[in-house]
Formats: structure tokens, sequence, C-alpha cells
């Protein structure tokens, strides 16, 4: 655990800081406890995705099907509750993270058996549950509401803390510990730094590979349940918006997009950041442009301070 | 010239002449190669100077180097292999790139072809669908097309058969003759024999001494090369009876047509060596019995119990007991990002009855094998060529393996190095771990294996043991002509 938390998957929490400290300077209500839970709770539903994207990619790969994984659990679980049968309305949440499992099999199939680059591969299954998605509504927005579990895992509160927040904490924590402290963790890093090598050490990297790509699937699909939740109902492409935020966050957190180096202790503060500075900079209130302008830049010049920084180091 | 804690080369005088066929000795690692890459603008000295006739010159780039006539063929071969040859050809000739192409250096090209009994390659083929020699045979034309004047051959002709190194050494001569230097790199001894004029011996990053043809004969020259008698170097053998316990038996196995029917049995106590020239199969071989190959045939029978393994994983397994030291310490031995603790777990993590935590597992290994190093957790780059390979080494034998395959363990590796491999290897060999070792280089398959198989072609062309096993049979073997024929140049 000491590992992860190196400078790199420091750096966003000190970004974080001063987001705060110089988005009260403007506006004072950035203070607010108010305002920060509601902070924690959005921060919540990209840090779930971030989660899963930063398992696939420490062992040097990408998920780029996480949009339409994400959509397509929000409409099978709110299909679920909709179809008001209390069997399947139960089932909702259980389903639709089995859905986000069988994509990343699928996916881990595709990148560990057949050998297709992840990036080609999970795109086109992405395109693929587009494609589905819209075969199975017609194109309309589906039918469906979410279940009462579902609004309370995105917008209940607990011990004065969103619920949301609370589960993405745990699971990044359960996780995190997985990832140090079982074989399954060394071997991820091992095939993000040298495949050849690990599968030369007598491991099954097929099953690594699949493994890591089912859970990114689950942390997707959890996503999607708890954005269903949210906004009580799924609509087509509601996970477009998310896939580069996802991955920004995660390298933002210290993780090398190379695979290998990196940990979900930064990419929890990747994550807050990129919610935060979205949040503050859509207060100040500018053109939409330079809103847009000022997000590269920032994500920009935090990549170009760790690579400096690595660089000295070298 | 140096390389991370190692020098590479340290203070070496060199002089080459015009009009002379210059041999360079020494084991890997000696600092040829750097030397070379020097020369060849791929590797910058960070002291010293380099003159081309008499005057100093900047060789910051493989572009100067040629500018000044410098052509150095790499036994890496540096051939595209999804090009045609014709467009290999003319990659980096004078005029390509912007410009028109003259055709005067392809014709030359396609001459040199022809005298080395080259003429049926096409100039439409593409590189891949050429074999080993054919492409060698390539990477000769091109560097002569360029007229350089000075020539490096660095294991230039390692995979041509004898008829066509004769020929490709008449070329060579007649380039000589013409006032061309050249640089000659290889390791077999007849070929610097038949060839050189003045030999220049290097060892550890120095020039040890050089000298006329003739001035030292072989036994010298190999003193001089590994700064002590070779017999120094090795453990004792122990003979083994015929009638000690079988370890490692192998039936015929056979792969894909590139590996066919191939008989092995190592008995207690024994070390069998596999030679060969590269790619004759006793690679794929060794990477078949740890079951990395799909689609081999053939029986694999560890003390007496036969096995079936088709992972890595099942190999390593307490009932198997296999172990692969792979050729390529730095992309398949080790992860070298990660820090030496973490590498030397890495094989022990998947065995139920191991604790990968216990330092314990690796401590005696490291022990016998003098690991230096600055801490466990450190990155394994850390640490020199020798040392990585070590790291290789106590990783698997933390299994405590009944079988030991090696591909080439001591390639790049300095000499105390592989003498403490030696020792450790032989005394596993005792300790009733089946031992085989795959090797390119001679004087281990001589001294150091109770017996050698050596490849062609897919097939175990020879079995030598006892008296048989000398230079001269390995090297006829490997090449597949009569050892009679050979013995002129041993």
């Amino acid at each position: 655990m000491l590992r992860s938390l190196s400078v790199d998957s420091l750096m966003p929490y000190a970004g974080v800081v001063l987001l705060i400290l110089g988005g009260s300077f403007f506006f004072p209500q950035v203070l607010s406890a108010d305002y920060l839970s509601q902070q924690l709770q959005i921060a919540a539903f990209l840090g779930l995705l971030a989660t899963g994207a930063t398992i696939v990619i420490l062992l040097g790969h990408i998920d780029l099907s996480v949009p339409w994984v994400l959509t397509g659990a929000a409409i099978l679980s709110t299909a679920l509750v909709g179809s008001g049968n209390p069997v399947l309305s139960a089932l909702a949440v259980p389903a639709a993270l089995a859905f986000g499992a069988l994509i990343g099999v699928i996916n881990g199939l595709g990148v560990a058996i057949l050998r297709i680059p992840s990036m080609v591969w999970t795109l086109a299954v992405n395109s693929m549950l587009l494609g589905l998605a819209v075969l199975n509504t017609g194109g309309f927005n589906p039918k469906g509401e979410s279940s009462p579990l579902m609004i309370a895992m995105a917008s209940g509160d607990l011990l004065g803390l969103p619920v949301s927040f609370l589960i993405w904490i745990a699971l990044s924590a359960a996780l995190a510990w997985f990832l140090t402290r079982t074989p399954f963790g060394r071997y991820l890093r091992s095939i993000g730094f040298n495949e050849k090598a690990t599968f030369l050490s007598g491991v099954s990297t097929p099953s690594v590979v699949f493994a890591a790509f089912a859970i990114a699937g689950m942390c997707s699909a959890l996503g999607g349940v708890m954005l269903a939740g949210y906004a009580n109902q799924a609509y087509q492409s509601m996970g477009d918006p998310f896939l580069l935020p996802t991955i920004a966050a995660v390298v933002i957190g210290g993780t090398s997009i190379l695979g290998g180096r990196g940990g979900l202790f930064g990419t929890v503060g990747g994550a807050l950041f990129i919610t935060l500075l979205t949040s503050i900079l859509s207060v100040m209130q500018i053109d939409d442009a330079w809103r847009n302008i000022i997000f590269g830049t920032i994500i920009l010049i935090m990549l170009l301070f760790q690579t400096l920084r690595k660089g000295a180091v070298a | 010239m140096h390389f991370g804690a190692t020098r590479a080369l340290d203070g070496v005088d060199f002089q080459c002449n015009a009009g002379e066929v210059h041999a360079v000795l020494g084991e890997n690692g000696a600092g040829k190669s750097t030397l070379m890459k020097l020369i060849a603008g791929v590797l910058q000295p960070t002291h010293g100077q380099l003159r081309v006739d008499g005057r100093d010159v900047l060789l910051n780039s493989p572009r100067a180097a040629l500018n000044h006539g410098l052509v150095c063929m790499f036994q890496e071969l540096s051939l595209v292999p999804d090009l045609t040859v014709r467009e290999n050809l003319l990659l980096g000739s004078p005029g390509a790139g912007i410009g028109w192409l003259s055709g005067d250096s392809l014709a030359r090209a396609q001459d040199v072809l022809a005298r080395i009994d080259g003429a049926q390659i096409r100039m439409g083929a593409r590189v891949s669908d050429l074999t080993l020699p054919q492409r060698q045979q390539v990477e000769i034309a091109k560097a002569i097309m360029k007229r350089p004047r000075l020539l490096i051959l660095d294991e230039a002709t390692s995979a041509l058969s004898a008829s066509v190194v004769e020929r490709v050494f008449g070329l060579v001569r007649e380039e000589r003759d013409n006032g061309i230097a050249i640089l000659f790199i290889s390791h077999r001894f007849h070929e610097i024999e038949a060839l050189a004029d003045r030999v220049s011996v290097f060892r550890n990053g120095r020039r040890v001494e050089t000298f006329m043809k003739g001035a030292y004969d072989y036994k010298e020259i190999i003193n001089m090369m590994v700064g002590q008698k070779i017999e120094e170097l090795f453990p004792a053998k122990i003979p083994v009876g015929s009638d000690a316990e079988v370890v490692l038996d192998v039936r015929n196995f056979s792969w894909d047509g590139r590996v066919r029917d191939i008989d092995l049995t190592v008995r207690r106590g024994q070390i069998v060596g596999l030679g060969g020239l590269d790619g004759q199969g006793q690679g794929a071989f060794l990477m078949g019995l740890f079951g990395l190959l799909r689609k081999a045939e053939g029986t694999t029978a560890i003390g007496g119990a036969s096995t079936d393994i088709n992972s890595p994983k099942q190999a390593k397994q307490q009932e198997v007991g296999l172990a692969y030291i792979p050729e390529d310490r730095k992309t398949e031995g080790l992860i070298l990002d990660q820090s030496i603790r973490e590498n030397l777990a890495l094989a022990a993590l998947g065995r139920p009855d191991l604790d990968a935590g216990d330092g314990a597992l690796y401590a005696s290994s490291l022990e016998q094998l003098a690991l230096r190093h600055g801490g466990l957790d450190l990155p394994v780059s850390s640490l020199s060529g020798g040392n990585q390979q070590k790291v290789v080494l106590a990783k698997w034998l933390a299994l405590k393996p009944r079988c030991l395959l090696l591909a080439d363990p001591t390639r790049g590796i300095d000499v105390k190095t592989k003498t403490q491999i030696y020792a450790m290897l032989r005394q596993l060999a005792d300790q009733g771990t089946a031992i085989v070792l795959l090797s390119t280089d001679y004087e281990e398959l001589i001294q150091l294996c109770d017996e050698t198989h050596v490849f062609f072609d897919g097939e175990i062309i020879a079995s030598l043991n006892g008296d048989d096993l000398t230079p001269e049979n390995i090297i006829a073997a490997a090449l597949n002509v009569a050892p009679e024929s050979r013995a002129a140049h041993g």
C-alpha cells in the first residue's frame, strides 16, 4: 500500500486542495458542506468507472467499452424494475453487474485469446453494444424506472456522507487491498510491465486478463446502475461523456498508461480532481469554449508536471 | 565508454589499416560489439577520439559513419522483413530518399550476390520469404554495394554453409587487395585462421594484444581471451555410469516440421548440451519441453513418470518440476521495472506448496551465486547483466526443479559470473537435477557438458561425448559436413 502513495498519486489531492482554496476565493459557497458533499456524490460515478479503468490500464490495456457497458447496464436495470414484477425488480442490480462481467469476459476473450489490441477490440464491442441498445429500444429513450435501492445507492446519505461516495471508497479500498495483497495483483502489474516474462514465469496470463476485464466491466455496470438511480431513468448515450474523463482521472492519478505502474489511491484523487474542476469551471459561468480550453490546459499541465518530474529522476 | 555500472570499453587504443583483414577476438561482453558500434556511429564514446585517415571525426549517427565510408554489417540482421530484396538494398544507399536512385549500385549488389552463390535470390522476393542464409547473403551484398573504405563483418557468415563462406572470403580478400580495411568478428577459429591478417584480442573492455596471425596458437589465444586457462573455468566432470537413474526422458519429440523426432535422455548427475547454429530447432525443442509450443508431439517423462505439459504454469508445478531459463533475460526472464524481490517471487507465486514471500527460498542460491546488489527492493534493471542472470536462476531454483532447461544462460556475461554459474549447474546435477543446456559457446558444450547433441535442420545430427567432444566435431556437425574435411582448419 505504501508503494502506491507515490508523489504522482498525491498530486491530484494537492490539485483538489488548490481548486477548493482557489475556488472559494471567488465563490465562498465552494467551502460549504452541501457543495462539497454534492461533489463527493458526483465524483463517485466517475470514480467507479475510473476504478475499473485503473485495473485494465495497470494490465497494460485499455477498455473503451465503458460508455455502452454503462448505458447497457442502466437500460437493463431500469427495464427490469419497470416490468413491475417484484422478482425481476429485485434482480435488477445483480443482473446489471452480471451483464458488465459478461461484456468484460468478451473483452478478455478478444484481448487474451484472439490477441487483438484492446484499443480496437473494446471499441468494436462498444459500438456493437450501442447497436444492440438502439435495436432494443428502437432509438427512443428506453422505458423503465429505477428501484428504491438504485436511488438510495445514488442519492442516499449515510452518516452525513453520500452513499454513492461510500460505495465508491469501499470498493476502491477492497480492490486496492486485493491488488497489493494477492498474487492476482502482482500478476496484474507484472503483465503490465512485461507479459512475456510473466507468462514464462508460469503464470496463466489469460485468466488474469479475463478477471481484470470482468472487474472493469462490473465497475462500469455499477456506475451505470447508480447513474440510472441518480437520474431515475436510463437514456441513450448516457455514458458517452464519461469515457475520456475516466481515462484522464486514471492517468492524473499517477497510473502509467503503459501499464504496470500506479494504483487506485491516485485514481480516487484523480476522479475528485476532475469532478471538482468541471464543477468549478461551470460555476464560473464563462463561455463553453473557454471552459473546454481551460479544462484541457489544466489536465495537460498536470501531466506535464508528472512527465517532467520523471525526467528529472531518470 | 561505459554502460551503467560496468565499463564496456576502457581506455582502448585500436587501429585498423587499409588493405588488411583485422580480426577482433574476445568473449561475449569483452567489448567487441561496443567498439564496432562506436565505429559505426551507433554509440558515441564518453572519452576518447576516433580518427579516419588521421583526422578527428565525430560519428554521431550511422549516417555520419557511412559518409566516412565506415560500413557495418551487424550480426543482428538489419533487413526489413516486409520489403523486397531490391527495396532493402536501396534503403539508405546514396541517393535514396528524395532524388533519383542510381541503378549502378543495384547492379553491383546483384553482381556481389551472384559471386557469393546468391544468384537465385530474386530482387522482387520479400525478405521474410528468404531463408536465414539467403538473408545473410543479401546483407553482405548490401554492405559491399555501399563501397565502404572500412567494412565491419560482425558474425557475418554465421548461418552460411562452408562452401558459401569460402566464396564470401574470396570476395573479402579481393576487397582487401583493393585497399579496403576489413574488421572481422567471428567466434569460429578456423574462419579467423583462413581470413585474418592481424588479430586483436579483447577482454573485459580492454585490448589485450594485437599480433600477426600465426604468432600464437589456438590455446594461447583462448587463454588471452579468458585471462586464465580454460580448464580452470569449468568444474571437473564426474563420470556417470550408464546405469545411473534416468531423470528426464524425451521420446519422438516433433513440432511443426521444424523439430523432428528428438530423443533425449538425461541421467542423474549429467549435464546435457544442445548445440548447433542458431535456429536449427534446439531452441524450439527446449521451449516445447516447457509447454510453450502448441501441437508438439512426443512423450516426456520426468523421474519415470510420464507428463503432458501444455503451459509454463503446468510445467512449474511440483509434480512436474520443470524450470526454463529463457534466452533473453531482459525481455523474457525478468521484469526490469520491478524490484529484485518481486522478480524473485514471480515463479514461486503460483506454487501452492511454496510461500513466495519467504526470503529463505532464495537466500541459499543468491548466496552461492554471490549476487551483488544494493538492496532487494531496487529495480532489477539496476543490476549488471551477470547479476540479472543470477536473479533469473535464483527465481527458478527456489522451486527446486527436477529438471532445469537453460537457453544460452551465459550469453553476454562476464567470466567470473560464468564460472559461478558453471559451478552451480554442476552441483545441481550432482544433487540429481537433470540439466539441459543450450549453448552457442563451444567451450561450454565441451568442458561443462557430459554429452552434447548437435542440431541441424530440426534434427539431432550428432551426439558427442567423451573424447569425441571436440571443437572440430561440434563445428563439423553444426555445419553438417564430415569432420575430416574440416580437420585442416581445426
